[in-house]
């Protein structure tokens, strides 16, 4: 029996029942994100008519608090989850929306300045997070995970690189939780920081882009601060997402050097494999808007479907957090993942001060 | 074994990622819009 290998067989799912199967959880990412949107818009009227103080709170907010209480106490039901899942669909088909928005001339100037931040800060935060994975003596592949998931992209970059150096899954389990767990605390704490510091527009949009590690993070924490910053945020997060594919190219070239993975043969095809086809969706519907493809009401069409693809994407985000699995991860990498977030966060804070201070923001 | 991975390989060759999938998704819209089929989305 020693030589027989059982092997579970996965029956083929066919394509018209993987669709209905999403359904469910996509209904449900709908009503979550409608519901934060009726909330904002009579939460606010209600406590005017009763001459109450109350703050405007976004339906970004409303969203992610309201799948957040469903997921952290009665639990997301199984037959939603596929649905569920989809909430990155969502958010990438929304980015690509959201170039309409952007002319190209806009996205040359800010985007040249962001690159360079962008270069900066992968440079240190790959650094720090290295140091601060060996003097925690965390497996070397662990902090490999935690250092590019903190520079690059979050769960993304984790995914594309766990593949690419062969760590276990275990790793990558840690990785994830603990950049998700951090990105959940980053949507509450950036907007007050923000706030409080009276940063523009422009200097909250560029740090939440830099500082917040996942893409539907770093989209709802510039949304909840102003419009114009979670535009500038999304613009800066996928500037970071498009360097994913050298970061873990040289991560696998150096764990390849060191016996521990499997060489790379063809690099331009590597690089085109991880590279986040999204950012050139981005790029081509803001060429089509700066040739004028789309007159002015064709544009504000997308604009507002993006938003709708957002709607669904924050309602997702509250809806897969869930404190009690992060704590199961353990305390270890997630002790290192927050003292280096929060040091990515000062640091990048400094440049977008910096950077701020320079060019007269 | 050898033929099943190869069709394999050969039928994964044609599936688009998530992130082509949005892409497809959102320019069809665009495309939509820009052809008049969906004039207004309301906010």
């Amino acid at each position: 029996m020693a030589d027989v290998v059982t092997v579970p067989q996965v029956q083929p799912v066919q394509p018209a029942l993987r669709f209905l199967r999403v359904i469910p959880g996509v209904l449900l990412l709908a009503a979550i994100g409608y519901a934060g949107k009726l909330l904002e818009q009579n939460v606010g009227a209600y406590a005017k008519a009763h001459h109450w103080t109350f703050p405007n709170i976004e339906y970004v907010l409303w969203a992610i608090v309201l799948g957040l209480a469903i997921s952290n106490t009665a639990g997301v039901p199984e037959i939603f989850r596929s649905g569920v899942a989809t909430y990155e669909f969502w958010l990438k088909a929304g980015i690509v929306l959201l170039g309409a928005r952007f002319l190209l001339g806009d996205i040359l100037k800010l985007g040249g300045v962001s690159l360079v931040l962008v270069a900066i800060e992968i440079v240190g935060s790959l650094a720090f997070m290295t140091f601060l994975g060996r003097l925690f003596k965390l497996k070397p592949k662990l902090t490999t995970l935690l250092a590019v998931g903190s520079a690059v992209c979050g769960v993304s970059a984790i995914i594309a690189t766990k593949g690419a150096i062969e760590a276990d899954d275990e790793d990558s389990s840690f990785s994830i939780a603990a950049i998700l767990a951090l990105g959940a605390l980053a949507l509450f704490t950036f907007p007050v920081i923000g706030h409080f510091l009276h940063l523009s527009d422009r200097a909250y949009g560029l740090w939440a882009g830099l500082g917040v590690d996942n893409t539907a993070e770093a989209t709802a924490a510039g949304a909840l601060y102003s419009d114009a910053a979670g535009k500038l945020a999304v613009l800066v997060k996928s500037t970071r997402n498009a360097m994913i594919g050298f970061v873990v190219l040289a991560y696998a070239i150096y764990w390849a050097s060191k016996g521990q993975a499997q060489a790379v043969g063809n690099k331009a095809a590597f690089l085109w494999q991880k590279f986040p086809k999204f950012v050139l969706g981005f790029l081509l519907i803001s060429v089509l808007a700066t040739y004028h493809f789309f007159n002015k009401d064709q544009v504000g069409a997308l604009a507002n479907l993006s938003r709708w693809a957002f709607l669904l994407t924050f309602a997702g985000v509250g809806l897969r957090t869930n404190f009690k699995d992060m704590r199961k991860q353990g305390l270890r990498p997630f002790a290192v993942g927050a003292i280096g977030e929060v040091a990515i966060a000062v640091f990048t804070l400094a440049l977008v001060v910096g950077a701020s201070k320079l060019f007269g923001w | 074994m050898g033929a099943k991975a190869k069709a394999g390989t050969k039928e994964s060759r044609w599936k688009l990622s998530l992130d082509s999938w949005a892409v497809v998704l959102a320019l069809l819209a665009a495309l939509l819009i820009r052809a008049g089929v969906f004039k207004h989305v309301p906010w």
